[in-house]
């Protein structure tokens, strides 16, 4: 059995993902750069990487997110960036996780949706009407009719 | 801050609105890191060795498969250390150290276990769910311990 | 050096069960590399929905998806391992149903597996050796009749066996009790030849398989040293003179147990296992001891009983013995006893290995244990059908090696 050493020990790294109809990922990790003060960034396609001593990382993340804060999204990864383990190519194929990120890109607009009402009606949230669980599923309509008439007047436009 | 343990565990969503909110997700990607930055037997790729499964002993019994165990390795610390959970009951396409329903059902039992406050919710699939979805799981936040905007 | 085979991995689990490295290792061991067939996310989603199987873990779901995409011929490969956990009833049903929709719908060979976290890549190096023999040897394996002289040698877990072929026939054979290996091997060879009338000197060309193939295969200066899964097919369907089509190939080994569904001679999808020593031809070889009688006389002993009359499921030979030795102090008769060994050891392996293959006919047996006719004969109960016994079937992986090493004479 091979012995393991572990490279990066003590530093975290997290997933910055951008979601945005005004901020590319290469945008975003130019801003980042300027902002990084010798944390560690990996562009990637759906935004970047960094990795870094925690506070440095944390101090980052906060300046990332003030770039476009319901348009960028953060989560921890257990993986230093390019780690061949978890490579693409090594793998000849996406890990398992990506997937998983796949699912909920789908949600992501939804969410953003929400960070942008909430900013609206301000710091103290207001009395939900509704229960604040949403609805089971069924009972939706199959296209919000808010989203129908955004999309047709994208289209128009 | 509370230590928030959310499902599932590979949530972007969710581990990004926990820290958005001033408190600390607790997922999949911090039993990961933590065996990658260990020493020990290398065992690619996720440096789960077959001591896992055999820590898992003390979450699930010897004939449940050792996928089960082994992934309850990762979780049961997490799930002793979490203050709250969000739980999103629809994440039926997390795939990985997610992927096997038998754990998650584990998982979501033993949340269920701890007298500690839980959110359940669904993915949002329109605008209004979204914005619901947020304001619950803000709210939720704000309730807890020491939580806070960040 | 040959391109590396690519060997898709289809499974749930092992990497949380801590043995991915073990299925790396072992596939780099015979020079052939692992891949997950990529797919995205709305694969997974319309695979599912068309494969019909409604699974609830998400990695089952992946599953499904990246052999759909195989079969579509989306993705290549050269062959195909399934691996999941040992005990989860979900994933075997996957497992199953996945094998045996990519053994009808590609020419992928195939090999399924139930791992634990104390799977070793040891286990798996034979099945993954078979899958890259069929993708690698398809030439080799096409081969219908022994030339030359040559000479094959199966170095067993219990014995060693030694044939010497001359112009598509067997002229020598030779069988001994696995000791110290090389020695065994050495003394078989020597029966072989003494038989034949022929000495070393004479044979053109030598092929080696069985536990202690790369041993003796160095030892004797092999020119094929195979597994046991590709080279017992071939022989399989050499002896029973069946060389097309389908069949379906059962070795009871001493160790484990080889389940085989073959095609124009080449292993379809197989299974080899032996998680309990219950369901191999150890137990029988105890059970003889047990009963007073060489091994030789318990397959006519077990003929002349009832197995029913003793209940006995040796799911694990310590139980399987106490079972024997209760069934006898109550005054169960020899002969009873015999039986109901035989069909526990048929019992085992119809559910744990044949459940993983297509049984078509003709059923074959091979190994020293197709000899045990009550073993036969329970099998063949269970199975609903006639068992095909060739003749030399103890020697089966002799012969096979003796077959495809006559591909390897100079001027072939």
């Amino acid at each position: 059995m091979a012995d393991y050493t572990p490279d990066y020990v003590g530093t975290v790294t997290k997933y910055v993902f951008v979601e945005s109809p005004t901020m590319t990922a290469g945008e975003l990790a130019l801003r980042a750069y300027e902002a990084s003060e010798g944390v560690l960034i990996k562009e990637t396609c759906f935004g970047l990487q960094v990795t870094g001593e925690p506070e440095a990382v944390e101090k980052l993340i906060e300046e990332i997110r003030t770039f476009d804060p319901v348009h960028i999204f953060v989560k921890d990864r257990g993986f230093p960036p390019g780690d061949p383990r978890r490579c693409r190519a090594n793998l000849g194929g996406a890990r398992p996780g990506y997937l998983g990120h796949e699912r909920e890109f789908r949600v992501l607009r939804y969410i953003t949706r929400g960070l942008e009402e909430l900013d609206r009606r301000g710091e103290e949230p207001e009395e939900p009407e509704k229960p604040a669980v949403p609805p089971a599923r069924g009972k939706r309509p199959l296209l919000d009719i808010k989203r129908l008439q955004e999309l047709i007047e994208t289209e128009e436009s | 801050m509370a230590k928030v343990f959310i499902y599932p565990a590979t949530s972007l969503i969710l581990s990004d609105l926990v820290a958005r909110f001033g408190h600390k997700p607790l997922g999949a990607a911090l039993g990961i890191r933590e065996r990658i930055q260990t020493a020990g037997v290398d065992s690619p790729p996720l440096q789960i060795t077959p001591e896992d499964p055999k820590r898992g002993l003390k979450y699930a019994a010897v004939e449940v498969p050792s996928g089960v165990r082994g992934r309850m390795a990762i979780y049961g610390p997490l799930i002793e250390e979490a203050e709250a959970a969000i739980i999103v009951t629809d994440a039926d396409l997390a795939f990985g150290c997610m992927g096997c329903a038998r754990t998650d059902e584990l998982i979501l039992f033993s949340l269920r276990q701890k007298d500690m406050p839980i959110l359940e919710l669904k993915y949002p699939t329109t605008d209004e769910e979204g914005i619901e979805f947020v304001a619950a799981v803000r709210k939720f936040l704000t309730s807890l311990p020491k939580g806070g905007e960040s | 050096m040959s391109r590396k085979v690519r060997i898709a991995q289809l499974s749930c689990g092992p990497e949380y069960s801590g043995i991915q490295k073990e299925i790396y290792d072992a596939a780099e061991s015979v020079d052939a590399e692992v891949f997950f067939p990529d797919i995205a996310l709305a694969d997974v989603e319309r695979a599912v929905d068309a494969f019909g199987l409604d699974v609830r873990s998400a990695d089952l779901k992946l599953m499904i998806a990246r052999g759909k995409a195989l079969v579509d011929g989306k993705v290549d490969a050269d062959g195909v391992f399934i691996g999941t956990c040992f005990r989860c009833a979900e994933a075997a049903i996957v497992r199953n149903e996945l094998r045996r929709y990519i053994h009808e719908h590609s020419r992928l060979p195939v090999v399924s597996y139930s791992f634990t976290e104390r799977t070793t890549a040891g286990t798996l190096l034979t099945r993954m050796e078979a899958l890259t023999t069929i993708a690698r040897r398809r030439a080799l394996l096409a081969r219908e009749e022994q030339t030359g002289i040559t000479m094959g040698v199966d170095s067993g877990s219990s014995t060693t066996k030694a044939v010497v072929m001359k112009e598509n026939k067997i002229v020598g054979t030779g069988w001994l009790p696995t000791t110290e290996v090389i020695a065994s091997a050495d003394g078989a060879v020597a029966q072989a030849l003494e038989m034949a009338g022929l000495t070393r000197d004479d044979i053109q060309a030598i092929g080696t398989t069985g536990y202690g193939r790369f041993l003796i295969g160095k030892h004797l200066g092999a020119d094929l040293v195979q597994e046991e899964l590709t080279v017992n097919s071939k022989g399989a369907v050499y002896l029973a003179g069946h060389q097309r089509g389908a069949a379906t190939v059962i070795d009871i080994g001493g160790m484990d147990n080889k389940a085989i569904s073959v095609i124009d001679g080449i292993p379809g999808t197989f299974t080899m296992g032996g998680i309990c020593a219950g369901a191999s031809g150890r137990f029988l070889e105890m059970t003889a001891k047990r009963l007073g009688v060489d091994i030789t006389e318990l397959g006519p002993l077990a003929m002349k009983g009832m197995g029913a009359n003793v209940p006995m499921n040796s799911y694990c030979i310590v139980f399987g013995t106490q079972s024997l030795v209760n069934a006898l102090a109550a005054g169960s008769s020899r002969e009873d006893v015999a039986a109901a060994a035989c069909h526990s050891v048929a019992e085992q392996v119809f559910e744990q290995q044949l459940q993983e293959v297509d049984i078509k006919e003709p059923v074959i047996m091979v190994g020293g244990t197709s000899l045990i006719e009550g073993l036969v004969y329970a099998m063949g109960r269970l199975l609903q059908t006639e068992i095909v016994v060739p003749p030399y079937s103890q020697y089966i992986g002799a012969v096979g090696s003796a077959l495809l090493a006559s591909g390897f004479i100079k001027g072939e």
